[in-house]
């Protein structure tokens, strides 16, 4: 199968639910930052230290749930293609929460502020919680003028669910320096 | 860690027999396998054959409601899998995946504009024989040979009309008839308005209605699939 339609090439891009939109549209803008945020995770996951394989396979579920978030915010509130997809409930934010507790039970605490970096694992992983920021504030501002329908209803399931996840990769950058022996590196103003 | 629940539009791994085949021309050629029990899917949708490390994808021309599952093929001469189920004696076993997609009719206040090339007909056959009325269909061929499904179709369509792009003195003996290309037809002919296109077969034709509906029928839908 052919991956190019051409339909692209004078700036629209087609909306999973068909509507041609300019691609400096919001919608594209959202969907183009959880793009970029799940291609940093591909690069955190290529950089995992050896013998994380539950890691590397828990980041992946991730990126497949992105692919539904991406599908979220390519649809136009209200639109029948709606339907189609699986809903973004409270319970994959829980589910985030639930693994951000288990790496920081084997963390110091923390009391300084951070300079994103260390071992190139955590260092992507401060890149992918970077752009997922930009993604949710993106989401954030397409739900501003959006009434109380069930696409908007999502839509707020996507914003609790990117602001836990750059909150998992926060604490995911310091487990990835942390097994590879690398101290954090505090803020000296 | 939950994951979200993609059960409604999980595909999965079925076994089939073929149970008979029926050539419409010289290279198209409809099969019908049996259809698995569990096995539910979404008019527009289509199933997937994975021979060796490939992946070839067929739409399905039947509907929910039938018994057994419907293909429509053209054979590609040289083709690496569309002549094997060309030539497969009947009874032989196959396995798909499925069903995938999202080439699915979506009802919407605006009018419906089926537009296919080729053996791009499949998936609104089994719209329309699931109850879909009222649409337009451009069903862009080489020669009138190649309606398939002409009957059929217009007795459903709101308006059916075949392009023909290589048999300019067929054209005007058929109802309807249109000399030339459906990106022509829809330039010319088709009044500016708003609707819900669904294009389906040949990524030419998509790029060239897709554009063209930036153009003369702008707030319309877009839907796509493409077939090569
Ligand atoms: C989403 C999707 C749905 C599809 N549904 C159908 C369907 O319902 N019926 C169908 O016949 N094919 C369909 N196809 C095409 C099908 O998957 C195969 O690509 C096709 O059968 C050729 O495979 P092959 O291995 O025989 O040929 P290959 O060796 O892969 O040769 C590929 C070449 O075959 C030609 N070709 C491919 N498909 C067609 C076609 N339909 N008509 C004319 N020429 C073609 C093109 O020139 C293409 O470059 C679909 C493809 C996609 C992606």
């Amino acid at each position: 199968m052919k991956i190019y339609t051409g339909g692209g090439d004078r700036g629209k891009t087609s909306l999973f639910s068909g509507e041609r939109v300019n691609k400096s549209d919001l919608r594209v803008e959202a969907y183009g930052d959880v793009d970029e945020l799940n291609s940093a995770l591909g690069a955190l996951v290529a950089f995992l230290p050896s013998g994380e394989a539950a890691l590397a396979e828990e980041l992946q579920r991730i990126q497949s749930d992105l692919l539904h978030v991406g599908a979220w915010l390519a649809v136009t509130p209200g639109s029948p293609a709606s339907s189609e997809l699986p809903s973004i409930t409270e319970e994959h934010a829980q589910g985030l929460e639930t693994a951000i507790d288990k790496m920081e039970q084997e963390l110091p605490t923390l009391k300084d502020f951070l300079l994103p970096g260390g071992h190139v694992s955590a260092a992507w992983a401060h890149v992918a919680r970077a752009v997922c920021r930009r993604a949710e504030r993106h989401v954030v501002r397409l739900l501003a003028g959006n009434d109380e329908d069930e696409t908007s209803l999502q839509l707020r399931g996507v914003v609790t669910y990117l602001n836990r996840l750059s909150d998992y990769l926060f604490v995911l950058a310091r487990y990835c320096n942390k097994v590879q022996g690398q101290p954090d590196t505090i803020w000296r103003k | 860690m939950k994951t979200f629940n993609t059960d409604r539009i999980a595909a999965k791994s079925y076994s089939t027999t073929l149970l008979a085949r029926r050539w419409l021309t010289e290279k198209v050629f409809e099969i019908e396998l049996t259809r698995p029990s569990s096995f539910q899917f979404t008019p527009g949708q289509r199933i997937r054959f994975s021979p060796e490390t490939r992946q070839r994808d067929y739409s399905l021309l039947t509907t929910p409601s039938d018994s057994t599952l419907g293909l429509c093929l053209f054979n590609v001469e040289k083709g690496q899998f569309s002549p094997v189920l060309a030539a497969a004696e009947i009874g032989t076993k196959f396995s798909f995946t499925g069903p995938h997609g999202y080439f699915t009719y979506r009802p919407s206040a605006r009018p419906a504009v089926f537009v296919a090339t080729g053996t791009g007909i499949a998936p609104f056959l089994s719209i329309s024989r699931s109850g879909v009325t009222e649409f337009t269909l451009l069903h862009g061929v080489g020669t009138a040979s190649d309606l398939h499904y002409q009957d059929f179709l217009r007795s459903t369509a709101r308006l059916y009309v075949p392009c023909l792009s290589a048999s300019p003195d067929q054209a005007g003996t058929i109802e309807n008839g249109f000399d030339g290309r459906v990106t022509h037809y829809l330039k010319e002919y088709f009044p500016p308005d708003t609707y819900d296109f669904y294009l389906c077969g040949r990524q030419e034709m998509i790029r060239d209605v897709t554009l063209l509906v930036d153009e003369r029928f702008p707030g319309s839908l877009v839907y796509a699939e493409t077939f090569f």
